[in-house]
């Protein structure tokens, strides 16, 4: 019964979102690429932090890790899609390399380490030559396959959401499986997962790498998207923002971290189209975005602790009786 | 099977284990007992390698172990049951036991993403394993259920078949009787009874006097860190230094 709802439920998402490419007007296929490349990374915070137990204050590093090492390849004449596989590599890579002494700290601590890190990188890349100082890089070409040109939106938007499906896939499949239950476990007791035969260290750096990797894939699209990368493109309250939208959605589900992107993009859209109507003070944009993180995040820690898919499929399987759980 | 020789650790400067030794070997129950403070739990942390000792070695199936993680000490064979409940919170009770399983099966992240058929194979062999051992320890209608949410006996019960599921040479068991009621302690005894009769290797720590020298073939005691006799339990009923001790004051 559950399975065959989930089945229909499921089909009926993957309808819609292969329809919507089409119907939509192109201010609206931005906001829908916006809110698939947002939803990518925030299922690996999910899976970081919901099943894993590890915080990130630091995910946007990643993603303009992969933004820039696109960029940086196409610029300097690879094949586009040479730069869309190395954003997720090069994600990976340095995760696995600043993983290393981060990955020894636990909660707060590791929470202000990667916020520093990104803090970090993004003063780098303001400074630094080759990635444009504080102007960026600019005149990215197209995304391309061959003699195929990516010339529309719609294009981007399919390729977005592909990856999304690819990125829901690797996680459902990791967690549901003994590497994801090595996971689960180290987040409630390391020294239970170590007595288990589970080798702690290793399996925090890979899942620190694994969620790095999906948010540079949305980076390296989000490059060939906008056709040009910043340091401001990146800022701290990216990160904070995916870690809004995966409680918003219910940490440790894959599908909360994309419900948890859509409600917050839409919310977000919603508020900045309002503080733009006239006879708004001029301060009222950046309010309004701010204030709404935090709003949220209160109503939602307070009213649905467990988030919104935790929340609605409880009541779902409360009305037919069945034994709640996950 | 274990051998302790020598090992001592301190804390600020004071001992909370003096060179102590002690063997088990194939096939035996070991007892550890003690009271409070006397160095139980620094004895058992030191031997799963979740503290490192001062000085002294720890050698298990003839190979020294004592600067060897505790994950590695659990592949070659050590499986724990934790004092504290230690059940992987947000885990089905089946998902738990097939933790245990981790340490003899291979399939990683990319086995797994991509549902590799050494994915299908390991994930067939874990569940085979940890069914068999939730049935061991009377926990087969509970697979489904949330693990956090069982009594504190049956949690002890789920460490067990986690640890049974680790396929274990020696398994070393915290304090298994503490927090328990008597028909839960009971049922425990008759369990850990029935390891020993399948020819387990077993290290008990525990507070309770009674429940290991009914489990036990051989006792050692501890006191202030050390070691002040060691022997089968009807002699270390009866030693002076024991009662002086321990039994004396303690129960």
């Amino acid at each position: 019964m559950t399975r065959r709802l989930g089945l229909a439920a499921g089909l009926l998402v993957a309808a819609v979102t292969l329809a919507l490419p089409a119907v939509l007007d192109d201010s609206a296929l931005a906001v829908y690429i916006l809110l698939g490349l947002a939803a990518m990374v925030t299922v690996g915070v999910s899976l970081l932090m919901g099943y894993a137990g590890q915080v990130s204050l630091g995910q946007g590093a990643f993603y303009a890790i992969g933004a820039y090492t696109a960029a940086l390849l196409a610029l300097n004449g690879a094949p586009p899609l040479l730069g869309l596989v190395a954003a997720p590599v090069a994600a990976a890579l340095s995760a696995l390399l600043i993983g290393v002494p981060l990955l020894r700290l636990r909660g707060h601590h590791l929470a202000f380490a990667t916020l520093a890190m990104q803090l970090i990188l993004l003063s780098l890349a303001g400074q630094l030559d080759f990635t444009g100082g504080d102007i960026g890089l600019q005149g990215i070409p197209q995304f391309s396959v061959g003699a195929f040109e990516a010339s529309s939106a719609s294009v981007y938007a399919y390729l977005t959401w592909a990856g999304l499906a690819l990125v829901m896939l690797i996680t459902h499949n990791v967690i549901t499986s003994r590497p994801g239950r090595a996971l689960r476990a180290l987040a409630t007791s390391e020294i239970a997962a170590a007595s288990a035969g589970i080798p702690v260290g290793r399996y925090k750096l890979v899942v620190f790498a694994l969620s790095a990797t999906f948010a540079g894939l949305a980076g390296g699209i989000y490059c060939f998207y906008t056709g040009y990368v910043a340091p401001g493109s990146f800022p701290v309250l990216i990160s904070i923002q995916y870690i809004v939208m995966a409680v918003v959605g219910g940490l440790g589900t894959i599908w909360g971290a994309v419900a948890g992107a859509a409600a917050i993009t839409l919310l977000v859209q919603g508020l900045d189209r309002l503080a733009s109507l006239p006879g708004m003070p001029s301060y009222a944009p950046s309010v309004l975005s701010y204030a709404v993180y935090a709003l949220v995040l209160i109503v939602v820690v307070l009213f649905m602790p467990h988030g919104l898919v935790p929340a609605v499929s409880r009541r779902l399987s409360r009305r037919r009786a069945e034994v709640p759980y996950r | 099977m274990l051998n302790v020789s020598g090992v001592s650790r301190s804390f600020g400067g004071v001992y909370a284990v003096r060179d102590v030794s002690l063997s088990v070997a194939d096939g035996e129950v070991c007892g550890v007992i003690g009271p409070n403070g006397a160095g139980k739990s620094t004895l058992f942390n030191l031997i799963t390698g979740h503290l490192a000792a001062d000085h002294g070695r720890i050698s298990f199936l003839g190979q020294r172990v004592d600067r060897l993680a505790p994950h590695r000490r659990a592949r070659m064979g050590m499986s724990i049951v934790f004092q504290a409940a230690r059940v992987f919170r947000g885990m089905t009770v089946e998902e738990n036991v097939m933790v245990g399983a981790h340490g003899h099966t291979r399939a990683g992240f990319a086995a797994a993403a991509l549902r590799l058929p050494r994915h299908q194979a390991d994930e067939r062999e874990i569940a085979a394993e940890a069914a068999d051992a939730l049935a061991r320890v009377g926990l087969a209608e509970w697979a489904d259920r949330p693990a956090d949410l069982l009594p504190i006996g049956q949690q002890r019960a789920l460490q067990l078949a986690r640890a049974l599921c680790a396929r274990p040479r020696l398994l070393l068991l915290d304090e298994p009787a503490s927090g328990l009621r008597a028909e839960e302690r009971e049922r425990l005894a008759t369990l850990v009874e029935e390891l020993r009769a399948a020819g387990l290797t077993i290290l008990l720590i525990e507070h309770d006097v009674g429940f290991v020298t009914r489990l036990a073939d051989r006792v050692v005691v501890l006191d202030l860190g050390r070691v002040i006799a060691d022997g089968p339990p009807a002699e270390i009923r009866s030693d002076p230094a024991v009662l002086a001790a321990y039994l004396g004051q303690a129960s």
